[in-house]
């Protein structure tokens, strides 16, 4: 691991100050289970690393009638164990509890979860020069992709953003609230993510010197879950998730507002429109959900070894369909 | 000396004396010795699969903070034959400072071409060589034809069945990694490192060699060993290497791999496939077997299969086999927990099974009819040998496993059953040697405290052998294991088996026995005429030593030792050397027939859910039933096939190394992509151990994985009615299989 400075403001205002406006010398660092990973196989290599742990303020999770807010230093566990938000999101909380294991959901947070780099094993090998760490081309797209994206069209770079946190809380409507140095800004979460394709980007809008101070999450009471094919169910990625949420759908009721988003499918969570427009004001029945899971998987674009994914993608969103309407779990084993 | 006939403490359960200190890991293995003033040192390695060093420029390490010493491994004008290869070794005060001198080295490579996959190298046999001498990459590895094979296998059979079966390349995964820490005495006269190996002395012996020492002068410790399966019979270059910069620094050195490393370098099991062909009679009885395979043990040599064991087990009248290898740049394949027999396992197993499927019978069935006969030759000449007990085995195991699975109520026939989640059944049978032997001096001291002190240069892999001195002499003593010390682990003890072919237990076993018995009689002589007996009048009961001479009076065990004064009793064992077996048939039989024995056999079953939306596979139960002989430790042997059940699970489900075509290099040296089960990803393990006294002492460490991976396959079949032919068993997998399946319906 290159040596470094280390910097442990006790306020956001502090630590942005010592971001630069420029990528890669200086970092922030969270709970460090991504961060130092990078770092100690050369692939981050700050020279200047700013600790958000002295923050005392970054952690914390408020819900009242209106709105859920959650600090981007609240640890993954905090989250997964919540008993407010697990009453209001439960898919939120369930992606959470799956993250890797309790070490990395101990250990990790809000804020690196959302701006964590892409998990791509090119991207990973200190080796490899590919697009995202300054070279000429993408290892991936004719490489071992069965983990990378299917939604691909217009791609230079074929990650999959790894967060599961963040299909869930598109789907739930959340937005985020971020310091920069000419003061905070507010935006959608949807419109957070970004496909890279050079070593200047990253997979979020972040500017170099911003920082992710909460994430809110209105209360709706809508139901919403989240369905991630996992083939194994300890320390795992999951190969596709979907996320949804929608106002109505049990008991027979119409489901209407429907937000249906996918992971581990593009570089960004990946927004099923057409599944959504498909399933909007309709009841949630299997032969619904089954066609909404169809409408979310067209358009795929799929790479040399994950044609698979296509149907897991409709798999994924029936079940969580079913899951949020409160419906018999059928594929339980 | 025969085993005793009622036994106290042999055979039942006993937990290993080391469990608590590894539960609360207050046991130090070498990855965690931490010796005053020691440096770190880290290997720098080739990028390329295939290369030759042009230049090394090393100059700006030398001026990098914190180093202290660095070892030139390959020169240039080296080639280099895969991504891992050793180049420089460096020596810095800590970790860190060890990997950014490494960064400061400069080397020019001449990038050479490579194959990383077998079907690459396939497609080109009269490509370029990429592998050592020159030599062409696939290679014949033998072939073999029963008498007329063409004329005559077919005749009078049903239909036969085609399949082509597959498995990865995976890592050994050692959960502490290869490597060593060196200290030299200040003269630079003797040499000890603490190991992660599988063979203390064989690791002494190895650095004696290189260093130019007696071999006296060096000594190997392993306390504690996180597990080798094959991949750590020696010192290896990182530990020669280790040896050289702590001789250079004059100062301790401590190399152990990084996870990358130990994935990428620190060994790998050969990958396997090939097309089967199989027939049978209607009834059942399989007539032949052709398979035609390959498999790649990356740059090496070295066998994939067991060539002459295929067909696995079964007794098949007319076999025809070929074999390729497939040299590919990669790192060499070492033995692996039962090299070549996991392998051969899947390419017979799931052949039997397709067969039945095909005849519409039971595979319990199709397995029961075609068992390997006892060889009447052995039944005279060696009637505790495998071969003269291996139908008797075979057929009584699979008596027990159909009842303990409940295989009646629970099998159905192929793909059958409703529903997105289908349950289905497979069976395996396996077969593995596991004798010992030769030379394992064993010593044996009590004191006159009454403490019992026994001593071997042998290793404790994280099997439980520690607890098998414990256990044998406190049988013998009448004490308890947990009042024997036990040390071992040390080279200087003497020589010992190195760990390998599931030979520890019977080998250090019968030595043990014979020193615990030796130590009793040296105790019995030098008490007796205090107690006007002769040492003929003692004996032991539970804790006291009895007193035929004086009505049978019971002597307290301490208060005995304790008239041993100033004394000690001293008792050595070992084996026979080879050369008095070969004198003297009687000691053979009765060290290689009663004492210990070598051929076990093997059931097992699993039970799996396949999600036929999503190909998830999870393996929810399992049973195996386990011979091997003469049980020392009940719950060790049970834990042993637990381990083996969950590694074949692993082998069956998640492992495989990923290579890249372009780079050549391994894409998932990790524990994250290269995936391993955890906890909830494995079955209820059912294991029913087959108690065989009368065989003798015999080793379990390797059979207990060779068939899971075949059983969790022939479950998967079971589930879904397709075969998936290639392991590991992923979704993508699953899905293409059923698609196929759909395809051809
Ligand atoms: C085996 C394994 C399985 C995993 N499975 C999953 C999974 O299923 N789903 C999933 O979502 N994740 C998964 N993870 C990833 C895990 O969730 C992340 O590593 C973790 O959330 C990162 O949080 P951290 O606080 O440790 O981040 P750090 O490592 O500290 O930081 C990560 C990145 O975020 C930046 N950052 C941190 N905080 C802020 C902030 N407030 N504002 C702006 N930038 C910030 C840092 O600069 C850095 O670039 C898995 C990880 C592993 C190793
Ligand atoms: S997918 Fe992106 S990160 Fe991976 S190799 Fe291609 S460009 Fe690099």
């Amino acid at each position: 691991m290159k040596n470094f400075t280390y910097f442990r403001p006790t306020t956001a205002e502090q630590a942005v100050a010592l971001l630069e406006n420029r990528w890669g010398n200086t970092e922030l660092l969270a709970g460090g289970t991504d961060l130092h990973d990078l770092q100690k196989e050369y692939v981050a290599q700050p020279s200047r690393v700013v600790s958000v742990t002295g923050i005392g303020a970054l952690a914390g999770i408020r819900v009242d009638e209106k709105q859920a807010t959650i600090g981007a230093g609240t640890k993954l566990a905090a989250i997964a164990e919540h008993a407010d938000l697990r009453r209001h999101f439960p898919s939120l909380c369930e992606a959470a509890s799956d993250i890797g294991g309790p070490q990395i959901r101990n250990m990790g947070t809000l804020g690196g979860n959302l701006c964590q780099r892409n998990r791509c094993w090119y991207f990973r090998d200190e080796h490899t020069p590919c697009l995202l760490k300054g070279g000429q081309r993408c290892y991936a797209l004719d490489g071992e992709n069965k983990y990378h994206a299917i939604f691909t069209q217009g791609r230079q770079c074929v990650i999959v953003n790894p967060s599961t946190l963040a299909p869930a809380l598109i789907a739930l409507g959340a937005g985020v609230n971020i310091l920069g140095p000419k003061g905070r800004r507010s935006t959608d979460l949807a419109k957070f993510f970004f496909s890279p394709a050079n070593a200047n980007d990253r997979e979020h809008t972040l500017a170099a010197n911003e920082m992710v101070l909460e994430v809110t999450i209105p209360v709706r009471n809508w139901a919403n879950a989240s369905y991630e094919v996992r083939q194994k169910l300890s320390y795992d990625w999951p190969l596709v998730q979907a996320a949804v949420a929608f106002q109505g759908g049990r008991n027979g009721a119409k489901a209407t507002g429907v937000r249906i988003v996918l992971g581990h499918v593009a570089p960004t969570p990946h927004i099923a429109e057409a599944a959504m427009k498909a399933l909007e004001g309709r009841d949630i029945t299997d032969a619904n959900a089954t066609a909404a899971g169809r409408a979310a998987a067209e358009g795929a674009k799929p790479l040399s070894q994950n044609a698979y994914k296509i149907r897991l993608v409709e798999v994924a969103v029936k079940r969580a369909l079913l899951m949020a309407a409160g419906m018999k779990r059928y594929w339980e084993m | 000396m025969p085993w005793p006939t009622t036994r106290r403490v042999i055979g039942t359960k006993v937990q290993r004396l080391d469990g608590p200190d590894k539960a609360t890991g207050r046991a130090r293995y070498s990855f965690d010795i931490n010796l005053p003033g020691m440096l770190h040192a880290r290997i720098l390695r080739c990028p390329h699969a295939h290369a030759r060093i042009k230049n090394i420029d090393s100059g700006a390490a030398e001026k990098t903070n914190g180093f202290r010493a660095l070892h030139i491994i390959a020169n240039a004008g080296v080639q280099l034959f895969f991504a891992g290869a050793e180049i420089v070794a460096v020596a810095a005060d800590t970790e860190e400072h060890a990997d950014d001198c490494l960064h400061a080295i400069r080397i020019d490579y001449e990038v050479l071409p490579h194959f990383v996959k077998e079907a690459d190298a396939l497609r080109a046999p009269d490509g370029p060589s990429t592998v050592p001498g020159g030599t062409p990459n696939v290679r014949p590895g033998g072939d073999f034809s029963t008498a007329k094979f063409d004329d005559v296998a077919y005749e009078g059979t049903a239909p036969r069945v085609e399949g082509t079966y597959g498995v990865a390349i995976i890592s050994h995964q050692c959960l502490e990694s290869h490597g060593l820490v060196a200290q030299w005495d200040n003269d630079l006269a003797n040499l000890t490192v603490y190991a992660s190996t599988q063979a203390v002395p064989l690791t002494a012996q190895a650095l004696a060699q290189n260093f130019k020492l007696p071999v006296t002068r060096v000594k190997c410790i392993t306390n504690y060993m996180g597990g080798g399966f094959g991949s750590k019979f020696g010192p290896d270059i990182q530990g020669i290497v280790a040896a050289e910069l702590a001789r250079k620094a004059r100062a301790p050195v401590k190399l152990m791999l990084d996870r990358a490393e130990e994935v990428a370098v620190g060994g790998q099991r050969p990958s396997a496939a090939g097309t089967v062909r199989i027939a049978g009679t209607k009834e059942g009885d399989i007539r032949a077997y052709e398979v035609d395979c390959y498999g790649s043990p990356g740059v090496g040599g070295g066998a994939t299969v067991n060539l002459g064991f295929l067909p696995y087990v079964y007794s098949v009248p007319n076999i025809k086999r070929r074999h390729r290898f497939v040299r590919l740049n990669l790192q060499t394949g070492r033995a692996m927990r039962a090299p070549g027999h996991p392998q051969n396992c899947l390419l017979t197993d799931q052949a039997v099974d397709d067969l039945a499927a095909s005849l519409g019978l039971n595979p319990i069935i199709l397995r029961t009819r075609n068992l390997p006969q006892n060889d009447q030759n052995a039944v005279q000449n060696d009637p505790t040998s495998f071969p003269a007990l291996r139908h008797t085995i075979y057929t009584r195991q699979l008596e027990i496993i159909r009842k303990l699975c409940s295989w009646d109520d629970r099998w159905h026939p192929p793909g059958r059953g409703d529903g997105v989640i289908k349950t289905g059944l497979g069976m395996a049978l396996h077969t593995w040697g596991g004798g010992g032997g030769p030379p394992n001096p064993t010593r044996v001291t009590v004191s006159s405290d009454g403490s019992v002190l026994v001593q071997s240069s042998t290793q404790d892999l994280g099997t439980a052998c520690r607890t098998v001195p414990a256990i044998i002499t406190a049988d013998i003593l009448g004490l308890r294991p947990q009042d024997i010390t036990v040390q071992i682990g040390d080279s200087t003890f003497g020589p010992s088996t190195p760990s390998g072919g599931s030979t520890t237990c019977p080998g250090i076993s019968p030595a043990i026995l014979k020193a615990a018995e030796a130590a009793r009689d040296a105790l019995f002589a030098a008490i007796a005429p205090g107690l006007n007996a002769q040492a003929a009048d003692l004996s032991i009961d539970t804790g006291h030593v009895i007193n035929r001479a004086n009505n049978n009076a019971r002597i307290p065990w301490r208060n005995a030792c304790g008239r041993l004064g100033m004394n000690t009793a001293i008792g050595n064992g070992d084996w026979p050397t080879n050369a008095q077996f070969q004198q003297n048939p009687d000691l053979r039989r009765e060290w290689r027939g009663r004492l210990t024995n070598n051929g076990v056999g093997g059931v097992q079953v699993a039970e799996v859910k396949v999600d036929t939306e999503t190909g998830v596979v999870r393996c929810t139960r399992f049973w195996a039933v386990q011979d091997c002989g003469l049980i020392i430790n009940k719950l060790a042997c049970e834990s042993q096939v637990a381990g083996g059940v969950i590694m074949g699970v692993n082998y069956a489900l998640f492992e495989e190394c990923i290579y890249d075509r372009v780079t050549g290099r391994m894409l998932n040296p990790d524990m994250e992509f290269y995936k391993l089960g955890g906890i909830r990803d494995m079955p209820d393990i059912m294991v029913h151990m087959m108690d065989m006294p009368e065989r003798g002492v015999i080793g379990i460490g390797e059979p207990p994985t060779i068939s899971t991976a075949a059983a969790v396959g022939n479950a998967v079949f079971n589930a879904i009615g397709v075969r998936v032919p290639q392991a590991p068993f992923t979704p993508e997998r699953v899905l293409a299989a059923l698609a196929n399946g759909r395809k051809r319906n």
